[in-house]
């Protein structure tokens, strides 16, 4: 069922691979200043849940992990449509992207 | 997978079971059909459309024509219709109107267009209700996502207005980022869960409810899937704004249109505590252990927190937003309660239910209040309300009693029943913090009435240049529905016997 190659990488390494993207998006989203730099990141924690979603399917032997990919990248698609579209907005609005300008609402 | 099985899993699609939902959903693609089809001269009928299928589902609803399907397991698993479920349906559809007919207040103030509105008002509305009848996390997660998606359209959608794009894109970072992070851990459960092969020659993995809440059972200190669960549990508290994760809700509550901002504060954390409620009770109670001291932790904080951040607020909405918080405390003292005391989730949605009436009661006078720039709703705008339109003022007294818990009104029905389920279940000190936080929360409610009643001192010299604008008169529609808002909360605090009884609280 597994082949040789998957044999020898295993699932901790495409686990590894997952946890390393995901911390890196979340890190990111937390001090990237530039909103398109914060969405490119939010993206790559998505990713990362598809890695390891791939490899747990593969590894346990269940196909539903795999079609479970296809939900999240619709739905990650309608995400930036729908975030694209608010940035665009809000850079006709404001004229910047940078998160650090965006405090207009009352603290 | 042999044709067999596949038949067997088409057989267990029951359409009618889900009736409602996708009447809500054709509906809203009929909405936008309508907006094409009809002349210009008519599209204010299109509301009026919107309105008539909403509330025919509701009385379908209530009148219990789906109830035939409680119990049962649709979909190949991946629904199943509970009292619960239904019990969030009829919720989730009463909220739905309601929001409609804030929208029709706000809408023509501003140049935005309308139909799409509620359209998107409608899917999210059938998106919730699915989500509550959940039991499968794919089902579960693509419907949250249907919703979370909706809410950002709905948040920034006046995007003339610099203010809402501002809250839209604040909720879209942390909304996306809490998403994420449910994903990854409803992912890890998955793969602590593995393959579980049935002697009937099924094979169950870790997406449907029942094979985590058996997996659990088994292996209560996998460590993986504790991990798994505790990411997904904080995806939920995004959702209802509990501690950690309430960062997000001031600014969004502010610059959101007010018809959103009570969606937000009505059905959205209403969907976060019917989630919670099913996760906590029927898929992760065998990791009692780690759960019971997270969420009184959570409870504990989120209480404190709402209340001393609600103390200064001066924005009307940023109040709302932020006491909404602690009214999540005391929900998830519920929920930590109804691990052991059954009865509690009734009391969680009854105290749903009263906060849904307050909260709609409040929301109404705001529409009315608020000018066309609806994000700077101030205290101050509320001066001479009682004077000027005494009815709005009634209401607004009403509802801001009961949401801060005043005896005869629902709002205390709520929080007792809250409490005494937490006292049975022996939290003491969490009741403890929550009734402090009850007592902080009458400051801030009682300077919004004495806001709306009392004139301020005001020091002697020129007038302020601008007066605030004096609130315009509801229409009929208006006076009915906020008199009824009113009514059901004085007459709940009285009599709860119909409510209670149908909630199953013993």
């Amino acid at each position: 069922m597994i082949t040789p190659v998957l044999a020898v990488i295993g699932l901790n390494t495409y686990l590894h691979v997952a946890a390393l993207l995901f911390a890196l998006g979340f890190i990111g989203v937390l001090l990237r200043k530039n909103t398109l730099v914060v969405f490119m990141c939010l993206e790559l924690m998505l990713i990362a849940s598809t890695i390891a979603l791939a490899a747990f399917s593969k590894f346990n032997g269940t196909l539903d992990g795999n079609v479970f990919v296809f939900f999240i990248l619709t739905i990650a698609a309608a995400e930036v449509a729908v975030g694209l579209a608010i940035i665009v907005a809000l850079f006709r609005q404001r004229h910047t992207v940078q998160l650090e300008e965006l405090n207009h609402l009352k603290h | 997978m042999t044709t067999q099985t596949l038949q067997a899993i088409a057989d267990t699609n029951e359409w009618w079971a889900i009736a409602p939902e996708m009447l809500l959903a054709c509906s809203a693609l009929a909405l936008l059909v309508l907006e094409i089809v009809l002349p210009r001269a008519q599209h204010r009928f299109i509301p009026h459309f919107a309105f008539a299928t909403q509330a025919t589902i509701f009385i379908l609803l209530v009148g219990g024509v789906y109830s035939e399907y409680e119990g049962l397991t649709t979909f190949g698993g991946l629904l199943q219709h509970s009292a619960t479920g239904h019990v969030a349906r009829v919720f989730f559809m009463l909220s739905s109107l309601l929001v409609c007919f804030l929208a029709t207040i706000c809408l023509p103030r501003t140049k935005m267009p309308r139909v799409e509105f509620y359209h998107i008002l409608l899917a999210v509305t059938a998106a919730l209700m699915l989500l509550a009848q959940s039991n499968h996390f794919v089902m579960f997660f693509v419907a949250l996502e249907t919703v979370t998606v909706g809410f950002y359209i709905l948040v920034s959608y006046g995007r003339e207005n610099a203010l809402t794009l501002e809250a839209g894109l604040k909720y879209l970072v942390l909304g996306a980022l809490s998403s994420a992070i449910m994903l990854f851990g409803i992912v890890l459960l998955y793969g602590a869960v593995g393959r579980v092969a049935t002697f009937a020659g099924g094979v169950h993995n870790g997406f449907e409810f029942g094979t985590v809440a058996n997996f659990l059972h088994q292996h209560p200190d996998n460590f993986l899937a504790t991990a798994g669960a505790l990411l997904v549990l904080g995806g939920v508290a995004f959702k209802i704004g509990a501690f950690p994760f309430q960062v997000w809700i001031p600014d969004v509550y502010q610059g959101a249109p007010t018809p959103v901002t009570a969606f937000l504060a009505v059905s959205s954390k209403a969907a976060g505590f019917a989630v919670l409620l099913t996760l906590v009770l029927n898929v992760f109670s065998p990791l009692q252990a780690v759960l019971v001291p997270v969420l009184s932790l959570m409870a504990a904080a989120t209480i404190i927190f709402g209340n001393l951040s609600a103390l200064t607020q001066r924005n009307t909405k940023r109040l709302m937003g932020l006491s909404g918080v602690s009214h999540a405390g005391y929900l998830l003292l519920g929920v930590t309660a109804a691990l052991t005391v059954p009865w509690a989730a009734g009391a969680v949605w009854f105290y749903l239910f009263t906060y849904l009436l307050a909260s709609m009661a409040v929301f109404g006078v705001m529409a009315y209040v608020g000018g066309p720039d609806d994000a700077g709703q101030e205290l101050q705008h509320y001066e001479y309300l009682a004077r000027n339109r005494p009815f709005l003022g009634g209401v607004l007294a009403v509802g801001v009693g009961s949401l801060a818990g005043i005896p005869p009104l629902a709002g205390f029905m709520g929080k007792l029943l809250l409490f005494v389920a937490a006292f049975q279940a022996h939290l003491y000190w969490l009741l403890a913090v929550a009734v402090g936080g009850v007592v902080v929360s009458i400051y801030y409610y009682f300077g919004w009435i004495k806001a709306a009643y009392f004139e301020s001192w005001r020091p002697p010299g020129p007038k302020p240049e601008a007066p605030a604008p004096v609130p315009a008169a509801p229409s009929w529609v208006g006076v009915v529905t906020l008199t009824a808002l009113a009514l059901a909360t004085v007459l709940l605090g009285f009599y709860q016997e119909p409510l209670t009884s149908w909630l199953q609280l013993k």
